[in-house]
């Protein structure tokens, strides 16, 4: 895309489990369709395991030898580039000490959750891309409310992970999800306002933000010197208030319709009923001179090519972004 | 995009997608038709074209050819730029090869470019002869009588601002190198074109690069798409049609830069421009969706391959 944004788009949506996006034609594929979508840049997902070869650092260098040479795979389909890298500390990898099911809310497994954070750094200073990006807390109905002391022990992870981002000469870039147990505006802002401006940044999903209650242009304005990435997509659906709380919320609500029957809550831009003030959120961004990557994604909403030529459509004809 | 390219692309109507009423093409409703308008203009597709056959849809879905248009045009694309009159040949009353079919034929055009002329179209495509089955043996009578039904078909759409353009499927009585250069030969160049299907050609044997490169200067359009195997024993004598029942291949097509593809894209490309033909390039893949592929990705990989190989080539 050729604008004074920068546009991304994340591969998530291809990679749905772990032996389905393997093949490194058929990962030819998903980067060509992203290209031929005008998309040059890509964001990756964190995953585990020897299947997951362009998810895992240590597993996409074993594939490629190098970063030089993932980005040489990368340009065979001409995407340039990797914008960012989403990792979530909380979910069990078989590289961070075999599934040990360690959580940034509790202060004994501070040290080993930083030590994980290490291939990521060097990988995504590695490629060259701009944001380490984090979930930065599990989700709320595995935990207690988070406190203040809570969420500084949160934040403190992270303060201390942002000191190796920032050596590394990359960004740190904290998101938000409708399941975290970060999840109203007063502890999402007591999460920012524990974490040091310097280092550690926002990563503003608009969807997850909107089905958690938050408004997302608004949250943007308020914070918008913290905002160093955004996650670009819609949903038609809000919680209610507590659903993010139903005991495996990841499997009962955002999987399992949440008793409402809803089959899926992610959207890609433009869709009829849509919650999210896309192009009031863009001009938010465009009126702040917003310089970070923009990642538009299929997640968790379908057909991903489909949705990719959706979401595209949308930014060159609604938005007016030249391909 | 610059309106001084020399190749603009479009796209040949084919699609399926899954929703909630299972799989559907494009033309179930007005939201899987403007979802498959917006993919095709998203990766860069200029114009679509569509079936002879669409039009009822087009009458009774949307008002007519011209407010159809409306719709494709309100997405970003240019316009309608050929139609493929998909006819239903039968040896009783409409036969290209028999003589005596020949009124019933001509009055089928005169209704069809009636029904056409709120929209300005380049070619109406057909494929010049019956089933192979309903034609063989093939003879040198039979191509005359063909290619004489055509001119005066031609003559007819040509009236109407629009040329006739002959598409050889393998599995049409008109499908080997020496047939169809015994067709044109009896063709009259203002009334009849050749439309040049890549993969068709190939897997009838048929060098699609040099068949083009022979017949250059009366090619009004092609149809860019990919194959993986050539037509063996007979293949192209199967009921209902050969595309469908070959037993040796259940999936003829694929999309342009397809591993393992038979055509030369790279050769094609070369000598569309070496012959310093300016305009439309179809793009198809049918029958995307069997075996596991999809409609979109292929549509995606293949203006992918326009613009990244092709594109280098000429453009």
């Amino acid at each position: 895309m050729k604008d004074t944004l920068r546009w991304a788009y994340a591969l998530n949506q291809w990679n749905v489990r772990l032996d389905v996006f393997v093949r490194h034609e058929d990962q030819q594929r998903a980067l060509k369709t992203v290209s031929a979508c005008g998309f040059d840049t890509i964001e990756l997902a964190s995953g585990t395991g020897r299947w997951d070869n362009i998810s895992r650092p240590e597993v996409i260098l074993l594939n490629h030898g190098s970063h030089q040479g993932f980005l040489d795979f990368l340009r065979r389909a001409q995407v340039r580039g990797v914008s960012s890298v989403f990792w979530d500390p909380q979910a069990p990898t078989e590289e961070e000490e075999g599934y040990a099911f360690r959580s940034t809310a509790n202060p004994a497994d501070a040290d080993a959750i930083v030590e994980w954070s290490k291939p990521f750094v060097d990988f995504v200073a590695g490629v060259g891309a701009d944001q380490l990006v984090v979930r930065p807390v599990g989700s709320a109905w595995m935990t207690p409310p988070l406190d203040a002391d809570g969420i500084k022990v949160v934040a403190d992870v992270w303060n201390r992970i942002g000191e190796r981002t920032a050596a590394a000469g990359i960004g740190l870039a904290l998101h938000y999800d409708c399941l975290g147990a970060v999840h109203t505006h007063a502890e999402l802002t007591g999460l920012l306002e524990a974490t040091d401006p310097a280092t550690v940044g926002f990563a503003l999903d608009t969807a997850e933000l909107t089905v958690g209650g938050i408004d997302p242009v608004a949250f943007y304005r308020e914070h918008a010197d913290r905002v160093t990435h955004v996650h670009l997509k819609d949903t038609r659906y809000a919680d209610t208030g507590e659903e993010y709380r139903m005991p495996g919320a990841e499997s009962t609500m955002l999987k399992g319709g949440a008793g409402r029957r809803i089959e899926r809550w992610f959207y890609e831009l433009g869709t009829e009923g849509g919650l999210v003030d896309v192009p009031g959120f863009v001009a938010a961004l465009r009126e702040h001179g917003y310089p970070g990557w923009v990642v538009v994604e299929s997640d968790h909403g379908g057909n991903p090519a489909e949705l990719a030529m959706l979401n595209s459509w949308y930014l060159q004809r609604v938005l007016g972004v030249a391909k | 995009m610059s309106d001084e390219r020399a190749i603009k692309w479009s796209y040949m109507d084919h699609w399926r997608s899954n929703g909630p009423a299972g799989p559907v093409d494009q033309w179930h409703s007005h939201r899987t038709m403007s979802a498959f308008l917006k993919q095709i203009k998203a990766v860069g597709f200029d114009a679509i074209d569509t079936f002879d056959f669409r039009i009822w849809q087009m009458y009774g879905d949307y008002g007519g050819p011209a407010k159809y248009q409306e719709m494709v045009q309100d997405h970003g694309l240019e316009r309608i730029v050929n139609t493929f009159h998909a006819a239903d040949y039968d040896v009783r009353n409409y036969a290209p090869h028999l003589p005596e079919t020949h009124e019933n034929i001509l009055e089928d055009f005169r209704v069809t470019m009636g029904r056409w002329s709120e929209i300005e179209l380049d070619n109406i495509i057909v494929m010049p002869a019956t089933l192979y089955y309903d034609m063989e043996p093939v003879t040198e009578d039979k191509l005359k009588y063909s290619a004489e039904c055509w001119n005066k078909v031609g003559e007819i759409t040509a009236g109407s601002g629009v040329r006739l353009t002959c598409h050889h499927e393998f599995f049409c009585g008109i499908q080997s190198e020496p047939d169809i250069d015994t067709f044109y030969s009896y063709t009259d160049p203002r009334y009849v074109s050749l439309f040049v299907d890549t993969a068709q050609h190939c897997i009838a044997g048929v060098d699609p690069v040099a068949l083009y490169d022979r017949h250059a200067h009366r090619v009004s359009g092609f149809h860019f798409k990919d194959t993986r195997n050539v037509a063996t024993g007979d293949d192209h004598r199967h009921r209902p049609d050969s595309e469908i029942m070959a037993p040796t291949t259940g999936k003829w097509f694929h999309e342009m830069g397809t591993d393992q593809g038979l055509v030369d894209f790279a050769a094609m490309m070369t000598a569309v421009r070496d012959n310093g033909y300016r305009g439309w390039i179809s793009v198809e893949h049918d029958k995307a969706n069997k075996e596991g592929g999809d409609y979109s990705e292929s549509t995606a990989i293949s203006r992918w391959y326009a613009k990244n190989v092709l594109e280098e080539i000429y453009r």
